[in-house]
């Protein structure tokens, strides 16, 4: 399968962590849980709990709102040429979205899960959808026309979210106990699991706490790294520390967990994504995070002045863009353009 | 100081009970002092049906009111999760609750609540004794009013249990005045019910008979030179707990058929609950099961999405078994915890502590069924119509069941009213 990725639109800036500051900070009157840079680096969109999702455009800071969602929006995720959206959300509906039109409508809308969607991905060719939601089943779909490839069941628990393997048709899942499986796209068969147990916690025998809230790939493709939280020491009062946790992708071994040691935090690693320089950026409460090379222990922390709910990187890889809980979209620059 | 030697001074901070006492008989546990019995019961003209029951399920750490009874959907406040219908036209509760939203005719919720404290220990003690306590005085728990009035002279089990997971034992102090008679004592609902009810390995049933009619004897000849009314208390205590030998089955869940354990689910919430039902049909006065953690700061969607979930089907079917064996006409079930949760979602998308305005859900005897008091603004931010707080409550409790609560206890010469004198029952509550 060919990565279909087009190339960044702008030459890549120098990528520099230390020198991170804010450069713009768009506002929403809602809280954020989601947001994606699109390919081509026009757009910034986050998903709300006002069931809304947000477009601002990154040059001017226009904002339009896409409609058509009737509960909390938790996943995006974009065609590889960047003219698709892909929306998902607590409603157990994804919906595509034309993201280059004035007024975007929805395009199509599926009924992907009873219940809540939890995880969306776009396959690299831009062909597939992976989703996953409280049926405890991750789901594969044709961007084409909508219809159900796939439907794997597997999770002893919630899954929580999905993504591709890069250079491959397979798809991992990740789950709240912390079981990540990887089918096969073409069957729909379990290739293997991988064992992430270690950053999931339990309320005694009634509420699963933690889990793999997001999965990631590093750019060169041997490591598959997962996200979350471990330590848990107060699960209602929300004491926990911020982890993510790597996998040799050939071996299946587990590699060194990433922490956050400089400064005690109680938080979750909501996302985490790769520079292609090999640094993995992941945001923690109010903090982002840089670790270096595979390194335990982060390199920097950038403060930012609210809570952070996900985050996505410019294709002009300086720019990390961030979902707050305070409604607003802010950018950090993390070197020089 | 020889026993022969003391007299109580007859106040009530002197004494040990023979719930107490049992206690430690089922536990082996050491000795807390509680409150002699002076207490003299009701008139049986007071009491209106003394075969009722009382069962609390207590949601320790305080439910929210948006994820169960009072569903605020699609609004900034009310969370992501949406309201379903229920069997009375017209009531919607949060779609966390399928199986309970099919009971609802046999229900009646309280969308009104406001008290004043977001303290847990302090808002659980309000809500439990219905009083604002401002002075040293202690009051009893509902369970301890309740026990005190329903239960009959010759009834073989306690009138005030708390179902636990895991074994027996323990005990509070949480009858007051009323004495350690009317406290709580606390049973498992895993196999065998209580602990250390057996006879020991090698003690058959003919000497411990022995061993009984020998201390009959000797507290006899004791008791007919003191007069004490600790040595009453233990004498009861003694009497009571081989009563409670004999009835030890009673607490073995595992002597329902399986299909009614799987009715009831193979969770601890689920066997408290059989084991709450086969206490009503004994008719024990007050039974309460606690299901814990629902203080949810942080995580509260995620984590209310699997605690309702444990909660809501058991409930459910308890409800609809009480109803289907007639039960459900002389028991009362309360579902009960200590306070609400704000309607602020805070920044680890948790819910903090809220008094301000909450709600509880009732079911069973006594009650209008398919009533809904009082009203929340659009957000849930506000009372905006009859608001009540733990002191209707427990008057409403007890006349549910036939209680007087304008009525007074005659304790050691002074008198105490049931509920607080200034507040009354919600009327239009009760049937």
């Amino acid at each position: 399968m060919n990565d279909t990725t087009p190339s960044p639109p702008t030459a890549p800036g120098k990528f520099d962590p230390k020198a991170a500051k804010q450069i713009s900070d768009w506002a929403h009157d809602a809280k954020l849980l989601c947001c994606r840079v699109d390919p081509t680096g026009k757009y910034v969109v986050a998903g709300a709990i006002d069931y809304t999702i947000q477009r601002w455009e990154i040059a001017t800071g226009n904002k339009t709102p896409l409609v058509g969602h009737e509960n909390w929006v938790r996943m995006l995720g974009f065609s590889p040429d960047g003219s698709t959206l892909y929306s998902g959300a607590y409603d157990g509906r994804m919906i595509a979205w034309d993201i280059t039109a004035q007024s975007p409508k929805p395009q199509r809308t599926i009924q992907t899960h009873q219940g809540w969607l939890r995880g969306l991905a776009v396959s690299h060719d831009g062909h597939r959808i992976a989703t996953c939601g409280n049926d405890m089943l991750v789901k594969i779909w044709s961007t084409a026309d909508g219809k159900l490839i796939h439907e794997m069941q597997g999770h002893p628990y919630l899954p929580y979210c999905v993504q591709f393997v890069p250079g491959s048709c397979d798809l991992v899942s990740g789950d709240i106990m912390g079981l990540v499986i990887q089918w096969s796209a073409e069957g729909g068969t379990k290739v293997r699991e991988f064992d992430a147990r270690e950053i999931a916690s339990h309320v005694g025998d009634r509420a699963p706490f933690g889990g793999i809230v997001n999965m990631t790939f590093s750019p060169d493709k041997k490591r598959l790294t997962v996200t979350g939280l471990h330590k848990c020491s107060n699960a209602p009062a929300g004491n926990r520390r911020a982890v993510a946790m790597s996998f040799d992708w050939a071996s299946g071994e587990k590699l060194p967990k990433q922490e956050c040691n400089q400064k005690e935090i109680d938080a979750t690693m909501w996302r985490a994504v790769y520079h292609p320089s090999g640094t993995m950026i992941g945001v923690i409460e109010k903090e982002i995070g840089f670790w270096e090379g595979g390194n335990i222990d982060t390199v920097h922390l950038a403060a930012t002045p609210e809570h952070i709910f996900d985050c996505d990187l410019h294709p002009n890889q300086v720019d990390l863009y961030t979902a707050h809980f305070d409604g607003h979209v802010r950018c950090l620059r993390c070197g020089t353009i | 100081m020889t026993l022969e030697q003391y007299k109580p001074c007859g106040t009530l901070d002197h004494g040990i009970g023979r719930r107490q006492f049992m206690g430690e008989f089922l536990t082996g546990l050491g000795a807390v002092a509680g409150t002699s019995l002076f207490s003299h019961p009701l008139g049986a003209t007071e009491i209106a049906q003394k075969n009722k029951s009382v069962v609390v399920i207590y949601l320790n750490g305080g439910l929210s009111q948006f994820e169960s009874w009072d569903p605020k959907s699609d609004l900034e406040t009310g969370g992501p999760f949406k309201s379903i219908p229920t069997t009375v036209p017209g009531i919607r509760i949060s779609e966390l609750l399928p199986y309970t939203a099919k009971q609802m005719h046999h229900m009646a919720l309280i969308r009104s609540i406001s008290t004043d404290l977001d303290d847990h220990g302090l808002a659980n003690n309000i809500v439990r004794s219905g009083r604002t306590t401002r002075s040293a005085t202690e009051y009893p728990e509902l369970g301890a009013v309740v026990a005190k009035n329903l239960e009959r002279d010759d009834f073989p089990l306690p009138g005030h249990i708390r179902t636990m997971v895991g074994g027996s034992g323990g005990r509070t102090n949480n009858a007051a005045y009323l004495g350690p008679r009317y406290a709580s004592v606390s049973v498992g609902a895993e196999k065998g019910g209580i602990v250390n009810t057996q006879l020991p390995d090698g003690m058959t049933v003919t000497a411990d008979n022995r061993r009984h009619d020998w201390r009959r004897f000797v507290n006899n000849r004791y008791r007919a030179k003191v007069q004490s009314t600790e040595i009453d208390a233990y004498l009861q205590c003694f009497e009571q707990a081989l009563r409670l030998m004999e009835k030890r089955e009673l607490f073995d869940i595992a002597h329902e058929s399986k299909a009614i354990q799987e009715a009831y689910g193979a969770s601890e919430f689920g066997k408290q609950l059989l084991l709450a039902r086969r206490l009503v049909e004994q008719e024990v006065p007050f039974v309460e099961i606690s299901h814990d953690g629902w203080d949810f700061h942080h995580n509260n969607f995620e984590f209310h999405y699997h605690y309702v979930a444990d909660f809501d089907r058991p409930f459910a079917h308890f409800v609809d078994d009480l109803h289907q064996r007639g039960l459900l006409e002389r028991t009362l079930v309360i579902v009960m915890t200590e306070f609400g949760r704000t309607p602020k979602i805070n920044a680890g998308y948790g819910r903090d502590h809220y008094p301000n305005a909450w709600s509880i859900a009732m079911a069973g005897c006594g009650i209008q069924h398919g009533a809904v008091i009082g009203k929340t603004d659009a957000k849930g931010i506000e009372v905006t119509d009859r608001k009540v707080d733990h002191r209707h409550l427990f008057h409403t409790y007890l006349q549910a069941v036939g209680i007087d609560s304008s009525g007074e206890f005659e304790i050691g010469g002074r008198k105490f009213p049931i509920a607080d004198p200034a507040y009354g029952p919600i009327e239009e509550l009760l049937a």
